[in-house]
């Protein structure tokens, strides 16, 4: 079990380093110190009362309204750092597992004491966690910037890094599948941007097409390809939302993704446990 | 003891396509003492990766068993004690040579106790501890060679396997590894040497393999294999062409070296005599005559060409 671990963990250290090492992961750093920097010196030049009175509002609860406008200016920051936060973490290990598949480098890491599921585990782990610092740097920089300037501190805004980190491990599961089949990185970042781009957002809104579609059949397939299919569309809208009010309703998107990712590494597992290299 | 044990292991690649489907191994069978220092020879596309690659679970054989220290090679663990210098090895280039060792030690399972002192010597060793700090992105094809060599002692392995170990060394360098790989047997360590350059495996191999076309074509002490058959250096006084030079070496295997010598290679001194005396039942004398030892090189070559005669005629 001991040996087990430090496997595991031996591969997320390696993956760490690697991802460190390279320019796109300083970019990602850079731009999101860059967002932090520019966010507050817009703050900085806001004045507070005058900000209130812009809205028309005479300061007589204070507090609740303060609230409100945060709200929304938190959903203006929130929303775009979900996007721009998953298309950077994407671009940013795409490239882990075909690296890692590259003759000459994959033989030393299987001659190893080292079972092929520790490798995708520590893969897998290490990707994430990369993201996780990154997206935490991000999150937890904007929220002590508004923290000072308006002097509040609430937690929901938190949120968004687990929320973030999480979307993210799905479609890093299918970068990990895809790198193993196909041992191209190009590829896999496509697939999950479409993903994340396109299918995703439509399949939220199937019902929405469905007045267009004759066949009960269609519906059937449609209905059938949303519950597969990663819901980051959905997960967005909810980080929003938790974020904002601290609640999660409907808990069916995180539990269908979650499940899709657990599905996802277990087959790359097996395929990776087959192949030659 | 028997340290490796290869039972029949055959290896198809893209069994399913007709293009690309290729035997790698065929039914070979082998087994290698311990404290040895074996090598595996053949030409380019022989199998002698994929064979390494098979004992280290990195390619799966199609069929046949084979075992390591008397546990199956599917058991992850035997590579505990394996060391492994892989063809054109790419080690991560954003590590020094020091992290190189350190990282690849502490997935083999050793200790943190005491690691620092084995990196510095084995560094020093194979001549790279001035380089130690240097990132592997900036070191020469030699260097990465003899950083790999230090890699695949790291974890002070009972068996090494290595794949054309002085690869892109310079003659000094291979020297110094034919000296380290000595002084590794003589510690009672067991290594399994792929290799082409077969002057090298002469100086240090004590058994050899021959490996064509996936296939075991020969076995046993350096010794034997380079005297097994010897072959005799005979000048005669008419052209090899002659009908009558035709006529008294039919039925014995010869080779031209120009118009008045032939090599021929004989099993028994028996047979090397009826030659000699079927050339003078014809009137041809018998101007020199030499044995020549043969090297493991030229016994290679000849091995090779061979069997794929055999193969073409049939
Ligand atoms: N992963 C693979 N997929 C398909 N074919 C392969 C694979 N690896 C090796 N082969 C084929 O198997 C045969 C044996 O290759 P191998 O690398 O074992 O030869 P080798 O004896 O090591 O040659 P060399 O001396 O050139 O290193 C070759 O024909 C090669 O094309
Ligand atoms: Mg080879």
């Amino acid at each position: 079990m001991n040996d087990i671990m430090r496997n595991i963990y031996l591969i997320t250290i390696l993956t760490l380093r690697e991802t460190f090492s390279r320019k796109i992961f300083i970019a990602f750093f850079a731009i999101s110190t860059l967002s932090l920097i520019t966010m507050g010196i817009i703050l900085a030049s806001v004045d507070v009362e005058s900000f209130m009175s812009f809205f028309g509002q005479k300061a007589q609860n204070n507090e609740i309204i303060l609230s409100e406008i945060l709200s929304g200016l938190k959903l203006m920051i929130v929303s775009p750092l979900f996007g721009f936060g998953l298309f950077l973490s994407i671009f940013s290990v795409s490239s882990l597992v075909p690296n890692m598949l590259e003759k000459g480098n994959i033989d030393l890491l299987l001659s190893k004491p080292v079972a092929r599921y520790q490798i995708i585990i520590g893969k897998f782990l290490g990707g994430t966690l990369v993201v996780f610092i990154n997206i935490a740097y991000l999150v937890i920089g904007m929220w002590i910037l508004f923290g000072i300037k308006f002097g509040i501190w609430e937690t929901a805004f938190l949120y968004s890094i687990p929320m973030i980190t999480f979307t993210f491990a799905v479609l890093y599961s299918l970068i990990i599948i895809v790198g193993i089949l196909t041992k191209s990185s190009i590829l896999a970042m496509m697939l999950s941007y479409i993903i994340f781009i396109i299918i995703s957002p439509i399949l939220a809104f199937r019902e929405n097409f469905y007045p267009l579609i004759d066949s009960k059949a269609t519906e059937i397939i449609i209905d059938v390809l949303y519950y597969i299919v990663p819901k980051t569309s959905e997960l967005g809208t909810q980080m929003s939302d938790l974020s904002i009010s601290g609640g999660i309703d409907d808990f069916q998107p995180i539990l269908t993704s979650l499940a899709f990712m657990i599905l996802i590494l277990y087959f790359s597992i097996i395929i990776f446990n087959k192949k030659d290299y | 003891m028997n340290i490796i044990t290869i039972n029949n292991l055959t290896k198809i690649f893209n069994p399913n396509s007709k293009s690309s489907r290729v035997t790698a191994l065929n039914n070979f069978s082998l087994t290698v003492n311990e404290s040895t220092i074996f090598g595996l020879l053949g030409p380019n596309g022989a199998g002698k990766t994929t064979l390494i690659k098979i004992l280290l679970g990195i390619v799966f054989p199609t069929s046949g068993t084979a075992e390591i220290l008397n546990k199956k090679i599917d058991d992850y663990l035997v590579r505990k004690h394996v060391g492994y210098l892989p063809e054109n090895h790419k080690f991560p280039l954003y590590l020094t040579g020091e992290d190189v060792l350190k990282y690849y030690a502490q997935l083999s399972g050793c200790s943190k106790e005491g690691l620092q002192e084995k990196i510095d010597s084995l560094l020093k060793l194979v001549k790279m501890y001035k380089w130690k700090r240097t990132k592997v992105k900036s070191y020469s094809k030699g260097m990465m060679q003899r950083l790999g060599l230090a890699h695949a002692l790291i974890a002070d392995p009972k068996i090494i396997f290595l794949d054309e170990p002085t690869d892109g060394v310079d003659p000094l360098g291979r020297k110094e590894i034919r000296d380290i790989l000595l002084e590794l047997k003589s510690e009672g360590k067991t290594i399994f040497l792929n290799s082409h350059l077969l002057s090298e495996v002469e100086l240090v191999c004590d058994r050899v393999a021959i490996l064509h076309k996936g296939s075991l074509v020969r076995e046993g002490t350096v010794v034997d294999i380079t005297t097994q058959k010897e072959i005799y250096e005979i000048k005669i006084n008419q052209k090899l062409d002659s009908e009558i030079v035709r006529k008294s070496t039919e039925g014995f295997s010869f080779s031209q070296k120009d118009d008045y010598t032939l090599h021929l290679k004989v099993e028994s001194p028996e047979q090397r005599d009826k030659l000699l005396d079927k050339f003078r039942q014809n009137g041809i004398s018998i101007e020199a005559m030499l044995p020549l030892k043969t090297s493991l090189e030229d016994m290679f070559i000849n091995l090779i060409h061979e069997t794929d005669n055999r193969e073409d005629n049939e």
